[in-house]
């Protein structure tokens, strides 16, 4: 009996190879995306990884208090307007001192996509050698849930507030992955916490791509608190979000874009957005416009991932 | 001069050879999980998607919550393919 | 004749932007970020040709900004490596969140500013005016007379950051156009002899570094003791910085040859009435005309100020006490007070000088030349002070439209 429940052991297990680095009890909401993000990437990638943290939801565990800290990995506590250029100090330094390094920046879309964009485009430019993971709540939501670049159409925040002359953010949100992808970096990933074994293996293929320079994850982490959804749903949030392609899960190497996931018959856009309070407020036409640009980014996804075998990389980057 | 009460360096640097810091998140939870062991099948998706990582193996058959964490979220619960976990109110296992 | 090992130098014609930039590869850093910007330029383009040449074993990062240059640096300090940026003016600002940062987390940081205003109005300019933007971020400030200087004091700002009682980030400042592309002679040391100045600094203590596993983390949140404990460590820090650079001054003329008195230069002060405080190139203008006015038999003297932060007041007090009267010369504004930075500042300090009279001279600013008649104008306005003559408290030497009914 015992042997058979063991087989049915989720395959996810066998990529949590390292100690859980975080203290048991951290002050993250409950059902947090971010902190399962945040205990899972040392799982994977080891504990010997150093941290590095912008001022967000992530910084009161991240970075200690006095002396006292809430994990056990090597950490340095960043500004938003420069996180991936302390990352590169550090990881060229490493190199320099030939000392085994991983280094990890991480950060929310708030300094991905916004205040810190330009050094992470100038890091990736450079090709550092270092990984760069954004998770993506689509907003600031440490500072109590304003508008970022990633927030999507319809959203309301406490800066896109809906009201008679307001549905929400009136924009459309940028495509953060796709623009690191164009980077032409060794590699580019999207992932989510529905899909852990994928999610894993980007993780790796990321600590694997930076020995050659520089690695992005673009990793969706919904926030219960600044969203308004029952904190139940964070996963399912997650897999919706995949099933109706307002997420798809995609690689990029060297800016060669692959699907990780096709959805055969994507789910409409609503399915997704019913579960979360900040849509709860669009009309039919209003999802439509939502629905127009999810498709609008699958659609040029798409029509990028089938040049894959049409664009010849330069033949020094071949395997 | 300055004493090192507060910091042991120069600068602001914290020292996890100390032990952790720890809340007492197990105090927020208003609902528990509870697990019906006859329904688990095993597959360890409640361990996996448990934001604080807090389903600890039971003999290697089942999962079982640490209750001095867990924050009472439901993922585990809302995740289980049996519906083996139940979210049951608090206040039911206080006397 | 002299042989190789009897030498202590060799003399080359170089700008001071290149003294710079052979003072950071005879240090040997481990990382070097900078970012291009007028009049620092050449610094980083000296060093990117040491580095393609083979001759600089660094990691060279050619950042997208300013900003990146500091971050950058910053970390790769923390780390434990020897760094070394360069930048001027808006450069300047456009890192101060992370010259904030850096400070504050004492990391031993050398960079070089080459000074040039920082206006609204857009101004190529010299001027002190980037320096004063940033001088209470925590940061050592040593200002430079000549390429000479230049030389010395980035090699002496290593030894001084980097020291294990200090640990605060040095930025040595140089008057832009004047000295970053003025060529003059330069003793450029040896390398050993740099390798030996600096070799001190291996037989103290490690300093906290970030390695990958060592569980420590860099950028604690400083909890309420904690945050007044770690800035009046730096406060501390700080006020140790003195001593220490008279000491390293001492060293570095048993090796170099070359001394500049530590904190401040006196020049002809023994028996000086009266007294120019000045910083940077224009030192070396109003050396000549204290020569020429002392043959008139004026007894002037000049006290240059080769740091800036911390505030050497201990040491300007000592060498201006009993003067008859002070002429501070500034290169920069104070916005909100009538005088300038410097004179401002010393002002606090005036109860402790004996009698000594102030008065204020702003000039310099927007390239404009602080020339041999505007300092003999400065002497004879400070004599006047001295001799009990009712003068202004602020002058500004080249806009005499300021003095004129009404103004200032």
């Amino acid at each position: 009996m015992t042997q058979k429940k063991k087989d049915n052991l989720t395959k996810v297990m066998d990529y949590l190879k390292y100690e859980d680095p975080f203290s048991k009890g951290v002050a993250f909401c409950p059902g947090c995306g971010l902190e399962l993000l945040l205990r899972f990437i040392p799982q994977v990638m080891g504990n010997d990884i150093v941290i590095t943290g912008t001022p967000s939801c992530s910084a009161p565990v991240l970075l200690g208090q006095n002396n006292q800290s809430w994990h056990k990995l090597s950490y340095f506590g960043t500004l938003m307007t420069g996180a991936a250029a302390n990352a590169t100090g550090l990881a060229r330094y490493y190199r320099k001192a030939g000392i085994k390094n991983t280094v990890v920046c991480f950060n929310g879309d708030g300094t991905a996509a916004d205040i810190g964009f330009g050094n992470l485009s100038g890091a990736a430019e450079r090709n550092e050698p270092f990984i760069y993971i954004c998770y993506d709540n689509e907003g600031y939501m440490n500072t109590g849930i304003q508008k970022s670049g990633t927030t999507p159409f319809g959203a309301t925040t406490t800066t896109t507030p809906f009201g008679s002359a307001s549905k929400g953010k009136n924009l459309r949100r940028m495509n953060l992955a796709l623009k690191m992808a164009m980077h032409k970096i060794p590699y580019a990933a999207t992932a989510t916490l529905s899909d852990l074994d994928d999610l894993a293996k980007k993780l790796l293929k990321a600590k694997e791509a930076k020995k050659r320079g520089f690695a992005f994850l673009h990793v969706f982490a919904p926030c219960t608190t600044g969203w308004g959804f029952a904190p139940e749903n964070t996963i399912e949030i997650c897999r919706r979000a995949v099933k109706t392609n307002y997420f798809p899960l995609w690689e990029a190497e060297n800016g060669k874009i692959r699907m990780t996931k096709t959805v055969k018959k994507p789910k409409p856009v609503s399915t997704y957005t019913e579960l979360i309070k900040k849509f709860a407020h669009l009309s039919e036409e209003d999802l439509q416009i939502l629905q127009d640009d999810v498709d609008y980014e699958y659609c040029m996804l798409g029509g990028l991932s089938l040049l894959e075998g049409e664009c010849r990389l330069p033949a020094s980057l071949e395997d | 001069m300055s004493s090192n009460k507060y910091f042991k360096h120069e600068g602001p640097w914290s020292d996890s050879n100390d032990p952790l810091m720890c809340s007492d998140t197990g105090d927020w939870r208003t609902k528990r999980p509870v697990v019906d062991k006859d329904k688990c099948i095993f597959c360890g998706f409640c361990a996996i998607y448990c934001p604080i990582q807090v389903m600890e193996m039971v003999e290697e058959s089942c999962f079982s919550p640490d209750l001095d964490f867990c924050k009472g979220c439901g993922i585990c619960a809302k995740e289980c393919p049996k519906n083996a976990i139940s979210m049951m109110p608090e206040g039911d296992f206080k006397k | 004749m002299i042989t190789k090992a009897q030498k202590k130098s060799q003399i080359k014609v170089i700008t001071g932007n290149a003294a710079a930039a052979i003072a950071a590869k005879l240090a040997r850093p481990d990382v070097v970020a900078a970012y291009p910007i007028t009049p620092q330029t050449e610094v980083i383009e000296q060093i990117s040709q040491f580095h393609a040449n083979g001759e600089m074993d660094c990691e060279l990062i050619t950042v997208e900004g300013e900003n990146s240059a500091m971050n950058a640096v910053m970390a790769a300090s923390l780390a434990g490596g020897r760094v070394f940026t360069a930048t001027s003016s808006w450069g300047l600002v456009f890192m101060y969140d992370a010259i904030l940062a850096a400070a504050g987390a004492r990391a031993p940081i050398v960079m070089v500013n080459v000074n040039r205003e920082t206006p609204g109005i857009i101004a190529v300019s010299s001027g002190q005016q980037d320096m004063i933007s940033t001088r209470d971020a925590g940061w050592i400030f040593l200002i430079a007379e000549d390429c000479q200087e230049v030389m010395d004091l980035v090699l002496q700002a290593y030894r001084l950051a980097e020291d294990y009682d200090i640990q605060v980030p040095v930025m040595v400042h140089y008057d832009g156009f004047y000295l970053s592309y003025l060529s003059e002679g330069v003793d450029v040391p040896f390398q050993e002899d740099v390798d030996r100045f600096l070799s001190v600094l291996k037989t103290q203590p490690e300093r906290t570094k970030l390695v990958p596993g060592g569980r420590l983390g860099c950028g604690s949140h400083g909890i309420l003791g904690g945050y007044l404990e770690l800035r009046h460590k730096h406060v501390s820090a700080m006020e140790r910085a003195k001593a220490k650079f008279e000491q390293i001054d001492k060293e570095y003329e048993g090796i170099f040859g070359r001394s500049y008195g530590g904190l401040v230069e006196e020049y002809r002060m023994d028996d000086a009435d009266v007294v120019l405080v000045g910083s940077g190139s224009m030192c070396g203008t109003i050396k000549s005309v204290i020569d020429e006015k002392r043959e008139e038999g004026v007894k002037a003297g000049l006290l240059k100020m080769r740091m800036y932060r911390p505030f050497p007041s201990e040491a300007m007090i000592k060498a201006l006490k009993g003067k008859k009267a002070i002429g501070v010369v500034d290169r920069s504004l104070c916005f909100g007070f009538k005088g300038g930075p410097i004179y401002t500042e010393l002002k606090a300090f005036e109860t402790q000088l004996g009698g000594s009279k102030m008065i204020s001279f702003i000039d310099g600013i927007a390239n404009t030349d602080i020339t041999k008649i505007n300092v003999a104008n400065m002497i004879d306005t400070t004599c006047d002070l001295a001799a009990g003559k009712t003068v202004r408290e602020v002058t500004w030497v080249s806009y005499p439209e300021a003095q004129k009914e009404g103004g200032l």
